[in-house]
């Protein structure tokens, strides 16, 4: 029957995962020739913010505000918003006050965070955008569909889509942004949305159906880690950040936003390549302590540890941090496991993560894992300054013209206002230039050179510049 | 109260799900309620704020005592009272929350609207 299911998943699946191509080359190769032996043309870049409550004023003044200091049409639109609008007026609606404003066929993309910091403060309520115009820069976004049904499959379909108008530019540097739903809470019969999870029964049912759940349902982790891996394969001369759209922070929903359409379990995409120099980087606070096990027993599709060191995954892990049974329920779950992460490790190379959902018996990781020996880490919040401090030191080759940050919304939540001491940090860096940080649930970055890193609480930057 | 700056400050609070109840308040007086009075609270907030109101008081006596108080976060059975309080002063931004809300994110919006009160009291003082 299961099988049967599944066959006919996958045929529906032919005819669901849509593919949009919607592409942009606003300076032609003809124009670049024209430009031979002037001067460089300047880097105009904005951002825009708006804490309106009203969809359709926010988006119509986050427009404004991003494009008012503009003397060129902007070459793309990147916007960030929290999840409240949902109640007030609703996405379309934001979208419609963006696009009232906006000059038709800019390249915009998208969609929900937890909050986000630029230049002028930190928000959790609002949304912000980067709005930038250079005549050296060909442009392409891209989105699909059904990203936990076929994650494979959606990252092949968006590097096409951006291959399709980059792969000829006569610029060299590329960077692509890849944007992503990320993961949904599956609600649980009889006790709904939790993150621990106490009963034997419910246990059990979260592992039998896990998988089921994030292809027919699309409830589950994001898979954006799967994604990023085949992106990358694809097409590995690009530099690349990846975040994912979620809400705030409860897992429950998430929208991604494309040209003039909103949609959820999306994938979207921002190619940009340009004669500016672009690097990524990523830094975390995270620090291994002498306290490690070995997973010895992974679930099927390598999310779930069972066991470790041959016994039952939680009651060993709460043994050797010395927790009492109990200690991790629904309302002390993030106060004490966000400080400690776990270093996982994938295709050999090592993966920090918090740990989003404890079972019973079994704890839920947010992306794929190998069976391997294990370290607890542990973070504090001056580890988390002192790692944004490292990040941007990385870049002190390049002048800015423009950031963008991918980071994980822990940080948010452990640093709470105290966020804006990253801010003051990148904003030292930057000074009068623009920038933006977003706030996920699943974050990563690769250059040809630093290779893949997907980190929990990790800071994943981008700089543009000379 | 409807024209009242701060009020509407505080009105911005309440439209998040997990704020049941804000106002600025001190010892023995609650200086500012949103533009509705009480009509904007959640109803949850009724069975509790006799303690709330109790506990509060006898953190306002510590804020007299020390002036460098620049937070209070106390907990009474399912709630948290958040208390900002305002740099120099014996008064502060009071929100009760679920305490199984995200109070980071909260801290930012807390935060936020503790800055923008304060500016509004220092306009106002230049204005005098």
């Amino acid at each position: 029957m299961k099988r049967k299911i599944g066959k006919l998943l996958s045929v529906l699946d032919l005819i669901m995962v849509e593919e949009t191509v919607f592409s942009h080359q606003i300076h032609t190769h003809k124009k670049d020739i024209t430009n031979l032996g002037k001067a460089k043309p300047s880097v105009e870049a904005s951002i825009g913010v708006s804490e309106k409550w009203d969809a359709r004023e926010a988006g119509r003044e986050v427009a404004e505000t991003a494009i008012q200091s503009l003397t060129r049409p902007p070459d793309f639109f990147l916007l960030f918003s929290t999840i409240h609008y949902e109640k007030y007026g609703g996405f379309q609606e934001l979208l419609k006050g963006v696009w009232e404003v906006l000059p038709k066929k800019t390249p915009l993309v998208g969609g929900t965070v937890v909050g986000f910091l630029n230049n002028y403060d930190v928000y959790t309520r609002g949304a912000t955008a980067l709005a930038v115009s250079y005549p050296n820069m060909d442009v392409a976004i891209g989105v699909t569909h059904n990203i936990k049904r076929k994650p494979k499959r959606s990252a092949k379909q968006n590097a096409k889509m951006i291959e399709k108008k980059l792969a000829h530019s006569t610029y060299k540097n590329k960077f692509l942004l890849n944007f992503i739903s990320g993961a949904k809470v599956m609600k649980i019969p009889g006790q709904g949305y939790r993150k621990v999870i106490d009963s034997g029964l419910s246990s059990r049912f979260v592992t039998i159906f896990f998988g089921l759940s994030q292809y027919l349902l699309q409830k589950g982790p994001g898979r954006e880690d799967e994604f990023f891996e085949e992106i990358i394969k694809k097409i590995p001369n690009y530099s690349m950040i990846l975040g994912t759209s979620v809400d705030d922070y409860k897992g429950i929903r998430n929208y991604q936003f494309f040209d003039t359409t909103i949609s959820t379990d999306s994938a979207v995409s921002l190619g940009l390549a340009s004669d500016l120099n672009v690097d990524t980087y990523t830094t975390h606070g995270m620090k291994t302590t002498n306290i490690k096990f070995k997973i010895t027993k992974l679930s099927r599709d390598g999310h779930i540890i069972q066991k470790i060191n041959d016994q039952p995954a939680v009651k060993t892990l709460l043994k050797l941090l010395d927790w009492p049974e109990g200690y991790l329920n629904e309302k002390t779950m993030f106060h004490r496991i966000l400080y400690y992460p776990i270093s996982l490790h994938r295709h050999g190379r090592e993966v920090p993560v918090v740990m989003p959902f404890i079972l019973k018996d079994a704890i839920v990781t947010p992306c794929l894992v190998d069976k391997s020996e294990v370290s607890i880490l542990t973070v504090s919040g001056k580890d988390l300054i002192n790692s944004i401090e490292k990040n941007i030191n990385h870049f002190d080759n390049i002048q800015p013209e423009f950031g963008l940050f991918s980071t994980c919304g822990t940080i948010l939540q452990t640093l709470g206002y105290k966020t804006d001491l990253v801010r003051k940090t990148i904003l030292e860096y930057f000074k009068e230039k623009p920038f933006i940080m977003f706030f996920c649930a699943g974050e990563g970055s690769y250059s040809p050179i630093n290779n893949i890193h997907y980190a929990n609480m990790s800071f994943n930057s981008a700089v543009f510049g000379h | 109260m409807r024209d009242d700056p701060i009020a509407k400050v505080l009105d911005d609070l309440l439209k998040f799900d997990d704020i049941l109840a804000c106002m600025v308040a001190r010892r023995n007086m609650i200086s500012v309620m949103p533009s509705d009075g009480t009509d904007s609270f959640k109803p949850e907030v009724i069975q509790i704020w006799d303690e709330v109101k109790r506990a509060m008081e006898a953190m306002f006596s510590g804020i007299n005592e020390c002036r460098n108080i620049g937070k209070i976060d106390f907990e009474v059975y399912d709630y948290n009272a958040l208390m900002y309080v305002f740099p120099d002063t014996d008064t502060a931004i009071v929100a009760i929350v679920p305490s199984l809300a995200n109070k980071g994110l909260i801290d930012v919006e807390l935060e936020r609207a503790r800055k923008k009160i304060q500016k509004i009291r220092e306009d106002e003082e230049k204005n005098r």
